[in-house]
């Protein structure tokens, strides 16, 4: 990647694999994530977010590949390196009883450095009353409440796995606003899951797909928006059926036209494909909603 | 002073990268004069909080533009507008308005327009402007 920092990476995974019996869902992932990045894991249900995420958090142990995590190997992480780790998982399971209060000193108790200011500054402007019940709590704010956990520590590296598909449309906006104020501190390094495309426009710098276990694109959201286009190929005569397009996604030909997606939109392929084919080209850009269909073919 | 009557808006799931979104709409906004030589822009964490997006988007966009001489960094302020007349090889500004171009040219054609009358299209915005 292009990251200008000399930092080593806070996670680095090469070939790594998970079979659940026979079922392979890691195939040979490789992913490289840099300090002080926001990513967002884009894959669709089943691709195999959830699996990665544990086997960098030391939940689940890989079948074969190597993966670090803050420089250690995830299943034998040291206590040093899990006081460096926030982690909020898909499930968010608080006990019902207590109150916010309550539940975020039992949490403290757990971390030999806990910044309580921060802990309740955060549950005052996410607008949770310390002396509410978790029980009666919407989703949405049992799911602040667990970023609160998450963040009492000041992790360097905040991992959250689909933090915002339980949620409602308003609720997830607000979530995600938090989750921006959350990345402002440029140390920190998030990570986190989704299948919904419009969650990670607004909060990512960096995305990585995962498609079928293996990451299949990770790079600047920016750069992946700049780069991969879809091209409208209008010829003056029937395309044939050999027509192809170097780099291409996905290519849709029908009589004269065609729609193209490619990944890189050289200076000079547009002009290559209107001389060759005697057509002429229009470059559309594309939303990572659509990049992300064209990538799994089903756009 | 940050000039209040600036408004910014981005649409996250364009295809348009959000850092291009904010270039274009400065570069608007100097076009039409809302924003003038010497105004301030709003600092990268004020409109990361207004547009609700990445810090690193804004920033983005703010160090393209001073690269292309649209803003200059003051320090301890923010970010201030140029002259607004860009510099840097004819070649290079021809370039950047190419890609502008072939679309019209493209429109002009499916009109129906011959080239002297796409050019005379053009004409008449640029005489319009003069007024």
């Amino acid at each position: 990647m292009n990251e200008p920092s000399n930092a080593a990476p806070l996670i680095e995974v090469s070939g790594l694999m998970k079979n659940f019996g026979t079922a392979q869902v890691l195939k040979g992932v490789d992913l490289t994530i840099p300090r002080g990045s926001v990513t967002g894991l884009l894959g669709k249900n089943g691709s195999g977010k959830s699996t990665l995420l544990k086997c960098l958090l030391g939940l689940l142990k890989p079948s074969s590949g190597k993966a670090t995590i803050l420089g250690e190997e995830p299943w034998h992480l040291s206590t040093e390196a899990k006081a460096q780790l926030g982690y909020v998982a898909q499930e968010v399971s608080l006990y019902a009883w207590m109150r916010v209060r309550q539940i975020i000193e039992y949490t403290a108790a757990f971390y030999p450095t806990w910044n309580h200011d921060l802990a309740l500054e955060l549950a005052r402007r996410w607008e949770l009353p310390t002396e509410d019940r978790v029980g009666p709590m919407s989703q949405g704010q049992q799911q602040k409440l667990a970023l609160i956990l998450a963040l009492g520590h000041e992790p360097d590296l905040l991992i959250l796995d689909e933090p915002v598909a339980s949620l409602d449309p308003s609720a997830r906006r607000e979530f995600l606003s938090t989750l921006l104020e959350v990345t402002r501190d440029e140390n920190r390094t998030v990570l986190f899951s989704t299948h919904i495309t419009t969650d990670l426009e607004r909060v990512a710098d960096h995305v990585a797909v995962l498609q079928e276990g293996k990451i299949v694109y990770h790079d600047e959201l920016d750069d992946l928006k700049d780069s991969v286009k879809r091209l409208r190929v209008t010829s003056e005569s029937d395309l044939p059926s050999s027509f192809r397009v170097a780099n291409s996604l996905r290519a849709e030909v029908s009589g004269k036209h065609a729609l193209v997606a490619v990944v890189e939109v050289g200076p000079t392929l547009v002009e290559e494909i209107e001389s060759r084919w005697q057509a002429s080209v229009t470059v559309e850009d594309l939303s990572l909603e659509e990049i992300f269909l064209e990538m799994h073919g089903d756009a | 002073m940050v000039n209040p009557s600036i408004q910014f808006e981005v649409h996250p799931s364009s295809g348009v990268p959000i850092y291009r979104q904010l270039m274009d709409q400065v570069r608007a906004m100097i076009a039409s004069g809302q924003l003038a030589d010497g105004d301030l822009l709003p600092s990268v964490r004020q409109m990361a909080d207004e547009l609700q997006v990445n810090m690193m988007t804004v920033s983005k966009a703010w160090s393209r533009l001073e690269v292309e001489g649209v803003l200059e960094r003051v320090r301890g302020t923010g970010m201030r507008v140029t002259s607004g007349v860009a510099s840097g090889p004819l070649k290079e500004r021809k370039a950047d308005l190419k890609p502008l171009v072939e679309p019209m040219v493209t429109r002009g054609q499916q009109l129906g327009l011959t080239d002297g009358q796409i050019l005379d299209v053009v004409k008449s915005v640029l005489k319009e402007r003069k007024r």
